[in-house]
């Protein structure tokens, strides 16, 4: 039985370092989402002034800009950040935002 | 609509389907003349939960901290 | 020489027994016989122990592939013999120390074994999985305009209504899948859901809505088909798969609906 393609961080050097920024972008994509969940629903709890909405999601655009940049500049696609974690299944949801 | 057919021998059997069946389904044989399955019982629950668990952190972010 | 135990696979009518197991090979690749008691059999092989024992056991459940193996010639045995007459499968890694043991089972479970194989008789597990593709289950986001620019607000709340919206769309599916859950429990004689399998393991990118599983007299599975085959067709985004006819592994306890 084989499952999905397992992403490796396989030892050719210009794979390396291919890997390593792929890791370190999904964390950060992870705590990306993470802190936009996080802004929602203080949203919905109307716990946060205009002022703060603006400045929270302006925050967020701009992490979301930069992720894209980064991307980009590593030639990566949003579907290559993920890390699988066998059979507990991918860190992050598969499904599109 | 797609479906998995058995032929005798050459069965395509998707296996997270069988081994939902096996492992969790069958009629359950316990009582202390019967070798390990109690221990055996216990090590394939743990796998099932390893290969059945929920999927990723972010399906319940309140479990890391968030308010609740 | 290596100690031997006895793996079961399933309990039959003791009727003919020796002739539904002629010929079949199990787990270890050993030959299939069966244990007789009374109006019962188990159907049974000889297994050693240093692959099938206590700690072998514990360090086999721990390899996928291995776990993977032993199922399918667990389930091959079960569904052969299935073929004859009713069948109450067996929790896989069942495992007596001798024949003597497994006749006692026999006994002490008579009456239970003797009902269950009762209700079964003539009936077929059928699995039924609804799938949701997250891409179609989203509608379509209004005026987005994703390359002027916006305020930090705009954008915020863009992102929020795109969460909530596909919230929404899975508890639409949700429903949809409750309905056809509904709907094919009135062509079964029982049936159940389970939780659904790890993404992981599915190898798709889809969300399972139901994970249904279905007791369906065997002159009726061909309608049971053609059911699930209609509201395959009468659902949009959602797509339906069928698998079975199984032994009935998920109805070999207690029943549920009577």
């Amino acid at each position: 039985m084989t499952g999905p393609a397992r992403q490796r961080i396989n030892s050719d050097p210009a794979n390396v370092e291919r890997g390593l920024v792929s890791l370190v972008l999904t964390l950060v994509e992870l705590l990306r989402q993470l802190m936009e969940r996080q802004a929602i629903r203080r949203v919905d709890q109307g716990a946060l002034t205009d002022e703060q909405i603006e400045r929270i999601g302006t925050t967020l655009m701009l992490l979301e800009e930069k992720m894209a940049e980064l991307r980009d500049h590593f030639g990566l696609t949003p579907e290559d950040l993920n890390i699988d974690l066998g059979p507990l299944g991918p860190l992050l949801p598969t499904d599109p935002p | 609509m797609t479906e998995v057919l058995p032929a005798q021998s050459d069965r395509r059997i998707a296996l997270v389907d069988l081994l939902d069946r096996v492992l969790a389904g069958g009629v359950v044989i316990s009582g202390d003349i019967v070798l390990s399955i109690a221990d055996v019982d216990m090590v394939v629950i743990s796998l099932r939960t390893l290969v059945s668990s929920v999927s990723s952190l972010m399906a319940d972010d309140d479990v890391l901290g968030g308010e609740r | 020489m290596s100690a031997e135990g006895v793996w079961v696979y399933a309990i039959i009518r003791a009727e003919r027994a020796e002739d539904r197991v002629t010929g079949l090979h199990g787990v270890a690749a050993e030959p299939i016989r069966v244990v007789v008691a009374d109006d019962l059999a188990a159907v049974v092989g000889a297994v050693g122990l240093d692959e099938f024992g206590h700690d072998a056991l514990h360090r086999n459940f721990e390899d996928l592939d291995w776990v993977a193996n032993t199922a399918r010639e667990h389930d091959a045995v079960i569904t052969a013999v299935a073929r004859f007459g009713p069948v109450i499968p067996v929790r896989m890694a069942t495992v007596y120390l001798d024949d003597a043991r497994v006749r006692k089972l026999l006994e002490h479970r008579r009456e239970d074994f003797g009902a269950t194989l009762c209700r079964l008789s003539g009936r077929d597990e059928l699995g039924v999985k609804v799938f949701a593709d997250p891409k179609a289950l989203l509608t379509q986001d209004g005026d987005q305009d994703d390359n002027t620019p916006q305020t930090g607000t705009a954008y915020l709340m863009r992102r929020r209504r795109a969460l909530a919206s596909r919230e929404e769309a899975y508890q639409l599916a949700a429903v949809e899948a409750d309905r056809i859950h509904c709907t094919l429990m009135r062509h079964a004689v029982d049936g159940k859901r389970r939780p659904p399998p790890d993404r992981s393991l599915t190898g798709k990118d889809e969300v399972t809505v139901l994970n249904g599983t279905y007791l369906v007299d065997s002159d009726a599975v061909e309608l049971f088909r053609e059911t699930v085959a209609a509201l395959s067709m009468s659902t949009g985004r959602l797509s339906l798969e069928m698998t079975g006819p199984w032994p009935p592994y998920s109805f070999a306890g207690e029943p549920i609906a009577e």
